[in-house]
């Protein structure tokens, strides 16, 4: 397998008259060809804006890429003319949003939204344009698509719309495919079906996936590594079991506890990070993390180094999480050990994801 | 949709019906009435008391609506008191002009303000959109008659590049078809720079800001996330869903629209149906005011109806519930 | 032609008038006062518009001529020193008619706007306070008003019925340019009138007419202000138009309109008369209308954001 995208040192930010905002503060990851990355964190903690960067979408002004990398198949995204820059958009990297009910333009047939990247991009005439645009419908599980093809977004439900979005972006066939929070305005019900067509679609079509997502119970089971992210930077990185299994940073801890699981007791409160999300337009000196943060020593006003875990495993922390002196110190600032709650649980929690956890 | 235009159709025919009262009663309520201004002082009362008795004026007013509005209904205004045409005559034979001003400078002022908006959106911040910004202001604060007068001095008086006055040449013998064609082009031209002005400078500043909403959206994110060229952005993604609100405004500024071309009729002596309105006025010519505020109303009342439909026709969400 | 934003700013329910209440009102208008001070397209209209006022209150002592003093020597006399924009068809001295012109100019443009924004408010609040039939029937009738283009009902109204004093005009032109301030105050009240506070009001046995002028009409006066200010603009606009065909004012009152009338036959020989008043028309309505946007923007400053 070899590589397919590799950021390296990006940096993000948004000029306003306050300041700079600090969006993505210097973050590097690979992607395989075929493998599924996850990059979890709460809104604000720089996921979208890197997704957008790949894609060369923020809005330029306020948004400045002022540093770093981004090579996609050997080339250097930063580098590309606007116009070869558009040869990828929708054609080798493409993008699915998170708000399916704003994301499709309103006065467009679903056919000529549909149309536009297959003609742009595979240069197809109209009738085979046509023919494929009928077999993506059928593909993303839109029963009558002859019929489909010739309506309009709002006479489709959210669900249905996320599909629409998707045979969108899977029309060019993709070599990567990036999912902004995909689920997170969509029914309950409904997410687990967008997840898993995303999932069989991936193993069909033999795409690469960045899934982005505040939500950890969403990218278990769907993907193979996870980076789990925070005021713009990689708070932790490691395999999607591993990571689970073993997390290192106190902020992936928090994420984990604020899993909603199926077997909480009714009634119980969804565990939350407590403190407030950072600012980053006046960031703090060291770990970002600290002002949340149990473990908080005050060393942790320098940044801390990579703490190597295992050999694809990475957590940015001066604390040993799993050192049990240092988990009475947090117990007592409030910390709740995941044990108390329940328990790690490997893969994926019930409410998510029906693919078993693969290994690329 | 089908039932929601029938009802728009029986509140418009309603509305024109009431304002066809208000109208007649309007009229009639002139100081001194019509007698003032359809007879001679000097004739003798007996030829006056005819006259009264053949123009059915010794009738109640509600048999004398009747009369009238039953006549309006066959498509018969009655006769001009001042030329004695039938009115429908003098207007059928002044609204080719007004239909073409009208129409060449509608068309006129919603491609320039398209083109204006949308440019100005795009770069917006730009020298461009600054220029287009104070253009507009000053457009929509400018007296139009006093442009109008401005234009015909500079442009026809001192450069002589236009003709300042009518529709076409007096004279036109000896001139080729295409001659003729472009005698009436070169006549059309400051009148439609008159007349759009105010309507060039109002859409564009609107579309400006409604194609700066657009580009906002979400899915405007998404047809760029497909590797599309901003101009199919703009164009198809974009002005499409911007359009939709102008289609809301230019209805409103239809009375504007038709109020304009009343003023740039009289400025260039343009042989329409505005300057017989004017003339009506001052001449107190009672049948050709009523059938020209009818006619007035009839229009701007449709031209609402149209755009309500229209707006279901572009907008999808609207057509399809 | 400038489309009236609804206002769905602040102004919360403030009406129970303590005075911690009243103080946060005042800072509400306070802040929105600094966003507009800080405008300085719309501060630059407010002091050229100043500016032009107090010419036309000060103008026997900016000129010393008389306005209307004949001069058949100095007949479309061109700019001189004596006489800086120079001497109208009958000779009189130009710069003293436009100062003159002014007064009458912006006191039709002021009084039609007081006279149009009190029939509107009426019209709206009642309307939009009472709704039901009371509120069908209004706004049908404001319907009927708009079914007939502003400036057709102008022409019709002045050319038959005016006599062409300065009172008809106003009356005229506030007669029939209410409608749109009677919408937008009935979609603020349609807004308001459910508010707890009303609902507090009213508990306390507050009148009718006390609810909607002393509870409600104060959280609608932002929007008002604005159609007041961009109203002023357009009506001193359709005064020039009436007066320039003839339909408006009489001689001897004069105004820019009237004297764009008079002056229409020199453009060529004498274009400075026809120049004077229809830019004094074009820089005073801009004004106006700078104004009224930066009031609107001030109170709304999402639009801004743009």
């Amino acid at each position: 397998m070899g590589k397919l995208l590799e950021v390296k040192d990006l940096k993000v930010q948004f000029r306003t008259r306050e300041g700079a905002i600090h969006a993505v503060d210097g973050i590097s990851f690979e992607l395989e060809e075929g493998e599924a990355l996850g990059i979890v964190g709460e809104s604000g903690s720089g996921k979208s804006v890197t997704s957008l960067s790949i894609l060369r979408l923020l809005p330029m002004p306020p948004a400045e890429i002022v540093d770093g990398s981004i090579t996609f198949a050997d080339q250097e995204l930063l580098e590309l003319s606007e116009s070869e820059m558009r040869k990828i958009r929708g054609h080798e990297i493409a993008m699915i949003f998170q708000d399916p009910m704003t994301s499709l333009n309103p006065v467009l047939t679903v056919e000529r939204q549909i149309i536009e990247p297959i003609q742009l991009h595979l240069g197809l005439n109209r009738s085979e344009a046509h023919a494929r645009a009928r077999a993506l419908l059928e593909a993303v599980g839109i029963p009558d698509p002859e019929r489909r093809l010739r309506s309009y977004p709002h006479q489709f439900s959210g669900g249905m719309r996320q599909r629409v979005m998707i045979a969108i972006a899977i029309a060019a066939n993709p070599k990567l495919l990036i999912a902004d929070e995909p689920t997170t305005a969509l029914d309950v019900t409904v997410q687990a079906q967008i997840l898993e067509l995303i999932n069989r679609l991936r193993r069909d079509l033999g795409t690469s996936v960045i899934l982005i997502t505040h939500d950890l119970g969403v990218v278990a089971g769907m993907t193979d590594r996870i980076n789990v992210m925070y005021a713009g930077k990689i708070a932790e990185t490691a395999n999607t079991d591993e990571l689970f299994a073993n997390p290192r940073h106190p902020y992936t801890l928090g994420l984990l506890s604020a899993v909603p699981r199926l077997d909480e007791e009714a009634g119980g409160d969804l565990n939350t990070i407590p403190g407030s999300p950072p600012d980053q337009l006046h960031p703090i000196e060291g770990c970002p993390f600290q002002p949340r943060c149990p473990f908080v020593l005050p060393k942790c006003k320098d940044y801390p180094p990579a703490l190597r875990v295992g050999p694809n495993h990475i957590a940015y922390c001066w604390v040993d999480v799993t050192d049990p002196a240092e988990q009475e110190r947090a117990i007592a600032r409030g910390f709740i050990p995941l044990r108390e709650i329940g328990g790690l649980r490997q893969g994926s929690p019930a409410s998510t994801g029906t693919g078993s956890p693969s290994n690329g | 949709m089908r039932r929601y235009v029938i009802r728009r159709l029986i509140q418009a025919v309603a509305m024109l019906f009431v304002m066809s009262i208000v109208f007649f009663l309007l009229i009639h309520a002139i100081p001194g009435g019509p007698d003032r201004v359809l007879f001679n002082p000097k004739l003798p009362p007996s030829v006056r008391i005819q006259l009264r008795i053949q123009y059915g004026l010794d009738q109640p007013l509600y048999i004398q609506y009747w009369n009238w509005i039953s006549h309006v209904l066959q498509g018969n205004f009655g006769d001009s008191f001042v030329d004695h045409q039938p009115v429908m005559s003098d207007i059928g034979a002044r609204a080719p002009a007004t239909i073409e001003l009208f129409v060449v400078g509608l068309l006129f002022a919603l491609v320039v303000a398209i083109l204006l908006g949308v440019f100005s959106a795009v770069r917006q911040y730009s020298l461009t959109d600054y220029v287009v910004t104070v253009l507009t202001y000053f457009g929509i604060a400018m007296p139009v008659f006093f442009f109008g007068l401005v234009l015909q001095e500079i442009f026809a008086v001192q450069l002589g590049w236009f003709p300042d006055l009518g529709r076409a040449s007096v004279d036109q013998t000896g001139f080729t078809a295409l001659e003729v064609f472009e005698d009436y082009a070169l006549h059309l031209v400051l009148p439609v720079f008159m007349f759009s002005l105010l309507f060039i400078a109002g859409w564009s500043r609107y579309l400006r800001s409604s194609m700066l909403d657009v580009v906002k959206q979400d899915y405007i994110r998404t047809a760029r996330a497909k590797g599309l060229s901003s101009r199919i952005v703009f164009f198809r993604h974009a002005l499409r869903n911007a359009l939709i609100p102008l289609v809301t405004q230019v209805a409103i500024d239809f009375g504007g629209i038709a109020a304009g071309a009343v003023i740039t009729e009289t400025i260039f002596a343009w042989p329409g149906m505005g300057q017989l309105f004017l003339s009506s006025l001052t001449n107190r010519d009672y049948p050709v005011i009523l059938a020209m505020l009818t006619f007035i109303t009839a229009s701007v009342i449709i031209a609402n109806l149209i755009a309500d439909v229209l707006y279901g026709v572009i907008d999808p969400r609207i057509r399809f519930s | 032609m400038a489309t009236i934003q609804s206002n769905q700013a602040p102004t919360a329910g403030a009406l129970e008038l303590t005075p911690e209440l009243a103080r946060k009102r005042r800072s509400q208008g306070r802040i929105i006062l600094d966003r507009f001070l800080r405008n300085r397209v719309a501060v630059g209209g407010l002091v050229v518009l100043l500016l032009m006022v107090l010419a036309a209150i000060f103008a026997p002592f900016i000129s010393h001529y008389d306005p209307d003093q004949y001069n058949i020597a100095l007949q479309t006399a061109p700019p001189s020193a004596a006489h800086i924009l120079g001497n109208d068809d009958l000779g009189r001295d130009e710069l003293t008619r436009l100062l003159y012109g002014a007064r009458t100019s912006l006191t039709i443009g002021i009084t039609s706007m007081l006279v149009m924004v009190a029939i509107g408010v009426l019209v709206g609040a009642v309307a939009g306070f009472y709704g039901g039939w009371i509120d069908n029937l209004l706004m049908r009738i404001t319907d009927g008003f708009l079914a007939v283009p502003f400036l057709i009902w102008l022409f019709t109204v002045a050319g038959i019925f005016s006599n062409g004093s300065v009172k008809d005009i106003v009356i005229i032109i506030a007669v029939f340019s209410w409608p749109i301030t009677a919408r937008i105050v009935r979609g603020e009240f349609l807004g308001l009138k459910e508010r707890e506070f009303l609902l507090a009001a009213r508990t306390l046995g507050a009148s009718d007419a006390r609810l909607m002028f002393w509870h409600i009409l104060p959280n609608a006066i932002g929007p008002i202000t604005v159609v007041a200010t961009l109203g002023v603009g357009q009506n001193i606009i359709a005064e020039s138009i009436l007066s320039f065909f003839g339909f408006g004012l009489q001689k001897p009152t004069s105004s820019w309109g009237t004297m764009l009338n008079d002056s229409q036959a020199y453009i060529t020989s004498a274009p400075i008369l026809v120049w004077a008043p229809g830019i004094a028309i074009l820089i005073t309505v801009l004004c106006f209308n700078l104004i009224g946007d930066g009031m609107r923007d001030a109170l709304d400053p999402y639009m801004t954001e743009r």
